[in-house]
């Protein structure tokens, strides 16, 4: 199974928001994944052993080897479909 | 009859009684009842896991912490247990989920008459009405005074999101967002000093580059290596043997990582409520153009953040130590975030100005964390599950908006007679009027040089 993870500065609130609404979209889809919470503050450790980074902060200036994507528009509503594509094509893949 | 059977529930402890009103709300939100049962039950999973850990660290750090009183002569009895802990208590206060629909109608009201141009999604916060409620009922007794309080609040940070929105897009990139955490009414303290500061020669343009330093220190902003070095630190002065100095190190750090991960089954539950609560606030309004108002950790990528907290770690313990009347042991809150996100976006993310104003405020956090500490300990005890041996006590240093939490509370207190609270509150007043009209014109120097149209539409987008 795919895991993906998603960072916030706890990794208690914001993180979590996203990686459940993340979790739940994907089974209205059938698409099986792992999404986990985490704390930004640990991220290098976690990034090595996932397929995705959901990132709530800008990411662009980085490379972390797993495609990136924003995890704000799962907190708005905004660009929510556009976003839950590109995860989808990485869980497809 | 009715009250004979709430009681019977509420005297089975939060554990069970947050499921049940769970249940309930997550059917009125028509959630199905197999997901609310779910949901429920992870909310009484949270809070007795977090009982468990606050248990934990409690047998562990309590001892420690009274043999560290004996051995050194510093009457540190009030406990630094973070924010977690205390999230899991002002859950459990049984008026708790009253705060829900405060929160939305004030900010829905504020909406349609144009008051503010913010919608808060985060629905977890709601937990700073409660935090802040309980504090205020702690302070004068009376619940209607913390219901007040706890609205006046949410008037207060939709407002200060309004007065910052600009400023973080600057900061962030990220369009139509805005920040109604109450962490942000501290900078209405933050903001005149760092007026001051430009005042100062030498101060105007000072900057260090935050992101190359946190690549050395980082390391101690991880929760379970500060734990091991605070841990460490408590055991050396209360002269445990080397054997005792380590476990308690090592049983630190286990506390400090697992607070988060029970915390998280607290969002967990509660993820599910507050989509639809956000949903609902988003369909009143189809036409209306609005920010989104979110938690903090969109800021969480910045640099300069987590080298501020880090770097005020030994400041804090300096003074904890030194500043006469402080009862407050630092453990859980040794990162003060709550300081240093506010401090980044009045200070223009300038971490020679956020280490200074940390500095100067680290004796307010710690000041209100003594104050408040009776209340919070006796709320911790209330909840029946939690045991705090008789002497000590529990707290959290580096709250959001101690300023603003303590002032509110006392001035409530007039309600008993009690007037010196106002005459805080009447200087508090006056700095924001102060504040508003800085942060106004800040804002709108932020939009002319993002190439912002305010005059056509104060939202439009460059």
């Amino acid at each position: 199974m795919k895991k993906i993870i998603v960072a916030c500065g706890s990794g208690v609130a914001t993180s979590q928001t996203v990686a459940s609404k993340v979790k739940d979209l994907c089974e209205k889809k059938g698409l099986r994944v792992q999404v986990e919470a985490i704390n930004i503050r640990n991220l290098e450790a976690h990034i090595k052993n996932c397929d995705m980074y959901i990132s709530i902060t800008p990411y662009e200036k980085k490379d972390y080897g797993v495609p990136v994507v924003s995890g704000i528009p799962f907190l708005t509503g905004v660009g929510l479909d556009v976003a839950m594509k590109q995860i989808e094509e990485v869980l497809r893949k | 009859m009715l009250k004979t059977v709430i009681n019977y529930i509420l005297g089975m402890g939060p554990s069970v009684f947050l499921p049940f009103i769970m249940i309930i709300i997550g059917l009125i939100v028509r959630m199905k009842f197999r997901r609310a049962f779910s949901a429920a039950l992870t909310l009484g999973v949270a809070f007795a896991g977090m009982s468990v850990i606050i248990n934990f660290m409690m047998s562990a750090i309590g001892p420690a912490s009274q043999a560290f009183v004996k051995s050194t002569g510093l009457h540190l009895r009030a406990i630094d247990m973070g924010w977690t802990p205390l999230a899991a208590v002002a859950w459990a206060w049984p008026y708790a989920f009253f705060m829900f629909p405060i929160q939305i109608a004030i900010n829905l009201i504020m909406l349609g008459f144009g008051w503010t141009n913010c919608l808060n999604v985060d629905m977890w916060n709601v937990w700073n009405k409660i935090l802040t409620a309980v504090l205020v009922a702690g302070v004068t007794g009376s619940l209607p005074a913390a219901f007040i309080v706890g609205a006046i609040e949410v008037v207060f940070e939709l407002k200060n999101a309004d007065l910052t929105q600009k400023q973080i897009y600057k900061i962030t990139g990220i369009p139509g967002i805005a920040l109604p955490h109450a962490m942000g009414l501290t900078a209405v303290i933050l903001a005149p000093l760092n007026r001051l500061l430009d005042f100062i020669p030498g101060l105007k343009n000072i900057n260090i580059d935050a992101e190359k330093i946190r690549e050395k220190i980082g390391i101690f902003g991880e929760n379970h290596v500060m734990g091991f070095i605070i841990g460490f630190l408590i055991a050396l002065f209360a002269r445990y043997d080397v054997k005792g100095i380590l476990t308690l190190a090592v049983q630190s750090a286990t506390a400090l990582t697992l607070f988060p991960m029970a915390a998280k089954l607290f969002m967990e539950a509660l993820a599910p409520i507050s989509d639809a609560a956000g949903e609902f606030m988003k369909r009143r309004f189809p036409g209306r153009e609005f920010y989104i108002g979110l938690d903090w950790p969109f800021l969480a990528g910045q640099a300069e953040i987590w080298v501020t907290t880090i770097v005020l770690v030994p400041v804090i313990l300096l003074a904890a130590i030194v500043l006469p009347g402080n009862n407050v042991l630092p453990f859980g809150g040794i990162l003060n975030i709550c300081f240093a996100a506010p401090a980044l976006i009045i200070t223009n993310k300038n971490l020679v100005r956020m280490f200074i104003l940390g500095v100067i405020t680290t004796p307010l956090y710690l000041y209100v964390a003594t104050s408040f500490s009776p209340i919070i300990t006796n709320l911790a005890k209330s909840v029946g599950t939690i045991k705090i041996p008789a002497g000590q006590l529990m707290t959290w240093n580096g709250m959001e908006a101690p300023g603003f939490r303590w002032i509110w509370a006392h001035a409530a207190d007039v309600i008993n007679g009690h007037f010196a609270g106002l005459v805080f509150l009447a200087i508090w007043g006056v700095i924001y009027v102060w504040y508003y009209r800085y942060m106004s014109r800040r804002e709108k120097e932020v939009a002319k040089e993002l190439g912002f149209d305010m005059t056509a539409n104060p939202l439009s987008m460059p």
